[in-house]
């Protein structure tokens, strides 16, 4: 792979790959579409930042109510117990089963923390740092946006329990309204990590040839 | 098929550069920003279609065979992933039923149905109509199903209640993890390559 060296302005498409010539529209109401498919083609996509900064703030609220209530009820032998999610890492790791503990602690807390810290932090060097560790910054990106799906793992465990766990009095399992809040919070952090643009990132590079 | 030399956009970055087939195995990434341009891929039409009429046997078994059976003194209890996904609904908790009906089943069916409509097509050498619609919500089902998820899911529930009671895996299991399997040899053809085929 070379670089090329064209001046215009060059737009791959999203959707089918083919590569167009940007053109200058005079009412911004219009937007440039492919070609070949009818995708729409952008420099960059539209209003990323404010969805990126509102889709973060809202996970970021949301994850309180996730972390606090249960995300799960079960009852055993007539007794009542709510589980949380630390709760349930930490009784993983009571029953000795340390790696299967230290998985959901992955999945639901590490990687939830990771993805709103990152994405404000790139949202926020946009703005006000921009020319800081631009490479590193896309591996970030590329980083949230791999594992970023991982987290709806505790969500399934749970509705699985409460499916086959259903003995009545004797055992049974449901989800507690904790559960809603981190489900809320998984969906809200992949919609900012789509939202977000990583070619803002390499806006205004010295050399010129793109964005 | 694609021109040597014709260009190609990074898409985390925006540099466009001159596009030359991948060696075998080896990966195009972009000279600035490091993202993956291009993976060489050893199948053609006809194999990708192949393996996705293979998903297409393994999704029904996944979806409506047991995922995992529990006893526990007498009555035992089985649930396939329909199942599960009713239960949530029924239970009180019609987002979380929603949330995993469209992450576990929906977008997988359509991962799976679109691909199937545009490939039988382009096997035999014509465009299906509405291909290009086809194609972007493709790209939807690929950034919503987590088959692969809920595989370690299910394999994650098993281990806890395997204190509580006698769990068993089921069929559903099984056909799930060669579900992840198949899914990740289809989905590393790439779905830009389908336009690839079209004239």
């Amino acid at each position: 792979m070379t670089a090329a060296s064209e001046p215009p302005l060059l737009l791959g498409c999203e959707s089918c790959g083919l590569v167009s010539p940007a053109v200058v529209l005079d009412d911004p109401t219009l937007v440039q579409e492919c070609p070949r498919c009818g995708h729409v083609l952008a420099a960059t996509k539209p209003h990323a930042l404010q969805r990126t900064w509102a889709f973060v703030g809202a996970a970021a609220v949301l994850y309180i109510p996730a972390n606090a209530l249960p995300v799960m009820v079960t009852t055993q032998a007539l007794q009542r117990d709510e589980h949380t999610l630390l709760g349930g890492i930490h009784e993983l790791w009571l029953d000795g089963s340390w790696g299967l503990s230290i998985i959901v602690f992955v999945a639901s807390i590490a990687v939830p923390v990771l993805k709103i810290a990152v994405l404000g932090l790139l949202a926020w060097t946009v703005r006000h740092k921009p020319h800081w560790r631009r490479l590193e910054r896309a591996r970030l990106y590329r980083l949230v946006e791999t594992v970023g799906h991982w987290s709806m793992l505790d969500v399934y465990v749970v509705v699985l329990l409460a499916a086959t766990v259903r003995f009545g009095a004797l055992a049974s399992a449901s989800p507690g309204p904790g559960l809603i809040s981190f489900a809320a919070v998984v969906v809200l952090t992949m919609l900012a990590t789509w939202s977000f643009d990583p070619r803002l990132i390499w806006r205004d590079v010295p050399d010129g040839r793109t964005v | 098929m694609r021109l040597e030399g014709s260009l190609i956009v990074c898409e985390e970055c925006g540099l466009a550069h001159r596009w030359h087939p991948p060696g075998h195995g080896a990966v195009a990434r972009c000279t600035r920003c490091d993202a993956v341009l291009d993976r060489s891929h050893r199948l053609s039409i006809d194999g990708i279609l192949a393996l996705t009429v293979a998903a297409a046997a393994i999704y029904l078994v996944a979806v409506n065979t047991p995922l995992l059976t529990l006893t526990l003194r007498g009555p035992a209890e089985q649930a396939s992933l329909i199942d599960a996904i009713r239960y949530a609904w029924t239970d009180g908790e019609p987002i979380i039923a929603v949330v995993a009906g469209i992450t576990a089943l929906l977008a997988p069916a359509a991962f799976v149905a679109l691909r199937l409509y545009v490939l039988f097509p382009l096997s035999v050498g014509f465009k299906a109509p509405g291909f290009a619609w086809c194609v972007r919500m493709l790209h939807q089902a690929e950034r919503w199903s987590m088959v692969e998820v809920f595989t370690v899911g299910v394999l994650l529930s098993l281990v806890r209640l395997a204190g509580l009671a006698h769990a068993s895996p089921g069929p559903g299991l099984f056909a799930l993890g060669a579900l992840t399997v198949l899914f990740a040899s289809i989905q590393s053809a790439g779905l830009k390559r389908l336009w690839w085929q079209v004239q």
